[in-house]
C-alpha cells in the first residue's frame, strides 16, 4: 500500500542532504535492465518498472510466475490509485534501488537490481524488520502490489486448490435460474430484483 | 429485457464521460454519492415529489461486470484502485466506489444501530433530534426492502461456523446474522460485486426506485466545490471523469439546486465540505472512525475452504464492552487469492509454503470499537494539494492494548474450534501451535508496518449533534448548523463508531432524515 507523500518529501530532503555530502556518483549508479516491457506503462516510471520486476522476482518465487507480467499487473492496478499515490510509488522504487541510503542502512555498495537474488532477499528482509517505520510500510506497500498483481491470475491458482469459478452471467440473465419460487414470484409482481 | 437493465438504459441515467459538452443541471434535490446514505434519501425524496439528481463519481456496473475475478473488478470498485490508505499507510481502508457505493462491495453484514449507542450519542454527543424509537420504522421499512433477515446456523460455511462453534465452547456470546440477501446462491462473491443479484444493495434497490420515480442520476461526475453566497449553497461544480473514472475528459458540470445533500460516506464528504471552504470552525474531518482490525490465521486438519459460501454469517459481541479499554467483535473474513496473499505475511518461498494451506484456512479479526474514550479521538481528514482527501489516523497505546488482547482472544477461539495451527499476521507472525502464546504476542512488534491494520467501516469527519460548537450538522435533519439547504446524509455524521457493521444503520438514518426533509418541503 502506498506510503504518505510527506513521508516520501522529507525522505527525499535528506536523500537531497546526503547527495550534497558527495553520494552523487552512488546515487545515481545505473540500474541493471532486468525485464523489457511488453506494453506502454500506465503509471510506473521505466527505472521503476526495472527495479519492479527485480523485486517482483524475489517476493514471488512460484514455479512459472513471470516478473514482466506480474510488474505489468501492479502497473494496471497502480493506473486506478490517485496520481499522488503513483509519484510515491515511483519515488518509493527509486528509494529501494538507490545504492546511497543502501550503502547507509543496509551496507550495499549496488541498486537493487545489480544484487544477487541472495543479496536481494537480504535487502527485502533489511526492510521488513527496520526500525524505520518508511521502511516497514514501503516494504509492505511493495510486496502486496506484487503479491495481488501475480495471485489476481487464475494461472497462480494451481497450487492453491482453487477453482476458477464459472461464470454465472447466464444464470442471472436467465431469471428462471435464479433463486426460489419466492423469487421469481416476486420478480413477476414486478418487485425490482 | 429484466426491470433493472430498462431502468439502466432510462433517458433518466446519463453517463457523464460521454458527454461532448460541459453539463448545467437544475433540481430541487442534488445528492452527491449512491452509497447507503444518498440512494435511500434519493428514492425517499423522489417518491415524495422533488425532482432529485444523483451524482456519482464511480461506473454504473451491473451483475454482468461482477465476473468474481479481482483482476477485473477491485480497481474499479474501490476507492483510489483499492489502494486507499491512512496516510501513513498503517491502515488498509475498503471502501466502494460505483453506483451504489459501498453497498455494491460490502459482506451484507446487517445490525440497526445499537440502542445504548443512540443513548450515548444523545448524552455525550447532544443527539437531540431523534430517539431510538424514531428509528425503528424506518429499520422495518429497510428491512422489508432489502430482504433483510437472519441466517440459520446450517446455512454458515465453515469459516464462519469456526468462529461460532468455538465462541460457544468458550461460552462467549455469539450470533448468525442477518443479511441483504434474497435467493443467495452463495457465490462468496460479495466483495466483488453480487454476479447473481442476490445482494440486495442500493445498485439493485434504492436507486432503481428513485429512477422509477423520476430521479435523474449522472454517473462518472465528481463533485469537486460547492458555491455559498450568503447562508446557503447556489451551485455545485465538478468534473466529468473518463469512463474508467481514472482521468478528467475536460468536461465539467454545474448544479443549481434548492437543496443539496452530501452523501459521498466517511473521508469524501468531509473532503468536500474542505474543499468548498466549510469547515464549521475546525471540525469537519475530525472524529473519523474506522473500526481498525487486526486479523489472525488458524488452520485445520479438515477443509474450511473460505472462498465459498456466504462470507459474513456469525458474529460475537462478547468483548464489545470493556469499560476504560476499547472494545471489540469478531467477525470472519471471506478469502479471495489476491486479497489474502497480501494479508499472509512475508516473501518468496516463506510465503508461498503458507499461503498454499488456504483451504484449510480461516481467517477471523477482531474490529476494534472506537470513538467511546475520550483519549482516542480517531482521525482526521485533511485535502493534499490536489484536492483529494486523506485521512491521518494515528494509531494511539489504548488501541495497540485492545489489538493485543484481541489477538489473544482471536486465537482463543480458534483453538477452541478445532484449529491445529494459528498464526498470526505480523510480518514476523506469532505460530502457535495446540494453544495460544499470550507472552509470544506481547512480544511480537505492535507497530506501523509491522502487522496489518485494515477498516471496512468508515464512520464520522460531519458529527451530528444540537450544538454548533460541537458538531456539524444537527440530529434534527442532518442539516448543516450553518448553511440552510445543505445536508450531510450518510456514515460521516455518526459522532461516534457504530460497535456493529454500519450499512443498517446509514440505510435508516437516511431514511428518517430523508422523510422529515420532505416533510418539511411539504410537495405533493
Amino acid at each position: 500500500m502506498p506510503t504518505s507523500r510527506r513521508r516520501f518529501l522529507r525522505n527525499g530532503l535528506v536523500g537531497g542532504g546526503l547527495l550534497a555530502l558527495g553520494g552523487v556518483s552512488l546515487a545515481f549508479y545505473p540500474s541493471k535492465e532486468v525485464g523489457v516491457p511488453t506494453e506502454p506503462l500506465a503509471a510506473l516510471e521505466a527505472r521503476s518498472f526495472q527495479v519492479l520486476v527485480a523485486l517482483v522476482s524475489r517476493v514471488v518465487t512460484a514455479k512459472g510466475a513471470n516478473p514482466v507480467a506480474i510488474a505489468h499487473g501492479v502497473d494496471r492496478s497502480l493506473s486506478y490509485a490517485l496520481p499522488e499515490t503513483q509519484e510515491a510509488i515511483n519515488k518509493l522504487l527509486g528509494l529501494f534501488e538507490n545504492a546511497l541510503p543502501g550503502l547507509l542502512l543496509d551496507g550495499r555498495i549496488k541498486p537493487f537490481t545489480r544484487l544477487s537474488p541472495e543479496s536481494q532477499d537480504a535487502v527485502l528482509e533489511s526492510w521488513r524488520t527496520s526500525r524505520i517505520e518508511l521502511r516497514r510500510n514501503g516494504y509492505q506497500a511493495l510486496r502486496k502490489l506484487a503479491l495481488t498483481a501475480y495471485y489476481m491470475e487464475e494461472s497462480s491458482w494451481g497450487p492453491l486448490d482453487y477453482q476458477p469459478p464459472p461464470s454465472l452471467r447466464a444464470i442471472a440473465y436467465d431469471d428462471s435460474q435464479v433463486g426460489t419460487p419466492e423469487w421469481l414470484r416476486a420478480r413477476a409482481e414486478g418487485d425490482t430484483p | 429485457m429484466t426491470k433493472l437493465a430498462v431502468i439502466r438504459s432510462s433517458p433518466n441515467v446519463v453517463d457523464g464521460s460521454q458527454a461532448t459538452a460541459d453539463l448545467v443541471l437544475e433540481a430541487d434535490v442534488c445528492i452527491v454519492g449512491t452509497g447507503a446514505g444518498g440512494a435511500v434519501t434519493a428514492a425517499t425524496l423522489a417518491r415524495a415529489g422533488l425532482t432529485v439528481l444523483m451524482l456519482e463519481e464511480g461506473g454504473y456496473f451491473t451483475h454482468a461486470d461482477f465476473t468474481m475475478r479481482e483482476k477485473d473488478t477491485e480497481s474499479r470498485l474501490y476507492q483510489e484502485g483499492m489502494s486507499r490508505t491512512t496516510g501513513d499507510a498503517s491502515i488498509a481502508i475498503l471502501q466502494g466506489r460505483a453506483v451504489g457505493g459501498t453497498t455494491v462491495v460490502n459482506w451484507t453484514t446487517c445490525f440497526r444501530t445499537p440502542e445504548d449507542v443512540v443513548e450515548h450519542w444523545k448524552k455525550k454527543h447532544g443527539v437531540a433530534g431523534f430517539a431510538y424509537a424514531d428509528l425503528v420504522p424506518h429499520y422495518e421499512a429497510i428491512e422489508q426492502r432489502l430482504a433483510i433477515a437472519k441466517v440459520s446456523y446450517g446455512s454458515m460455511n465453515p469459516n464462519n461456523k469456526m468462529l461460532h462453534d468455538g465462541c460457544t465452547k468458550l461460552g462467549w456470546g455469539v450470533d448468525t446474522l442477518r443479511r441483504n440477501v434474497h435467493a443467495c446462491m452463495q457465490t462468496g462473491f460479495c466483495h466483488l460485486g453480487c454476479p447473481v443479484n442476490a445482494k440486495r444493495s442500493m445498485l439493485v434497490t434504492m436507486i432503481p426506485d428513485a429512477i422509477d420515480a423520476g430521479a435523474k442520476l449522472v454517473f462518472r461526475a465528481r463533485a469537486d466545490r460547492f458555491d455559498v453566497e450568503a447562508g446557503s449553497v447556489k451551485s455545485l461544480r465538478g468534473t466529468l471523469l473518463d469512463g474508467e473514472g481514472r482521468k478528467p475528459t475536460g468536461r465539467a458540470f454545474t448544479v443549481k439546486a434548492k437543496r443539496f445533500v452530501v452523501s459521498g460516506g466517511a473521508i469524501n464528504s468531509p473532503a468536500l465540505l474542505l474543499r468548498s471552504g466549510i469547515d464549521a470552525g475546525g471540525l469537519v474531518g475530525t472524529r473519523t472512525f474506522l473500526h481498525p482490525a487486526v486479523g489472525s490465521q488458524a488452520f485445520y486438519e479438515e477443509k474450511i475452504e473460505p472462498s465459498r459460501g456466504a462470507p459474513q454469517s456469525a458474529a460475537s459481541h462478547h468483548f464489545a464492552h470493556r469499560g476504560e479499554e476499547i472494545g471489540f467483535f469478531l467477525e470472519a473474513v471471506p478469502w479471495y487469492p489476491a486479497l489474502i496473499a497480501a494479508t499472509t505475511p512475508g516473501f518468496g518461498a516463506a510465503h508461498e509454503a503458507v499461503f498454499t494451506q488456504s483451504p484449510h484456512m480461516a481467517i477471523h479479526i477482531a474490529i476494534t470499537i472506537d470513538g467511546f474514550h475520550d483519549d482516542v479521538p480517531g482521525g482526521r481528514v485533511r485535502l493534499r494539494e490536489s484536492g483529494a482527501p486523506i485521512l491521518d489516523y494515528p494509531i494511539g497505546p489504548k488501541l495497540w492494548n485492545a489489538f493485543r488482547f484481541g489477538q489473544k482472544r482471536l486465537a482463543e477461539m480458534q483453538f477452541a474450534s478445532g484449529a491445529k495451527t494459528v498464526r498470526t499476521l505480523h510480518e514476523i507472525p506469532v505460530v502457535m501451535t495446540g494453544k495460544v502464546d499470550e507472552a509470544a504476542i506481547d512480544a511480537a512488534r505492535w507497530e506501523g508496518g509491522s502487522l496489518p491494520v485494515s477498516t471496512a467501516h468508515q464512520m464520522g469527519g460531519c458529527s451530528m449533534g444540537d450544538d454548533p460548537t460541537t458538531s456539524v450538522v444537527r440530529s434534527e435533519d442532518l442539516r448543516c448548523h450553518t448553511l440552510a439547504n445543505l445536508h450531510v446524509i450518510d456514515g460521516s455524521v455518526f459522532p461516534t463508531s457504530l460497535g456493529v457493521n454500519p450499512q443498517q444503520s446509514i440505510y435508516g438514518l437516511a431514511r428518517l432524515a430523508a422523510t422529515r426533509i420532505a416533510a418539511a418541503t411539504r410537495v405533493r
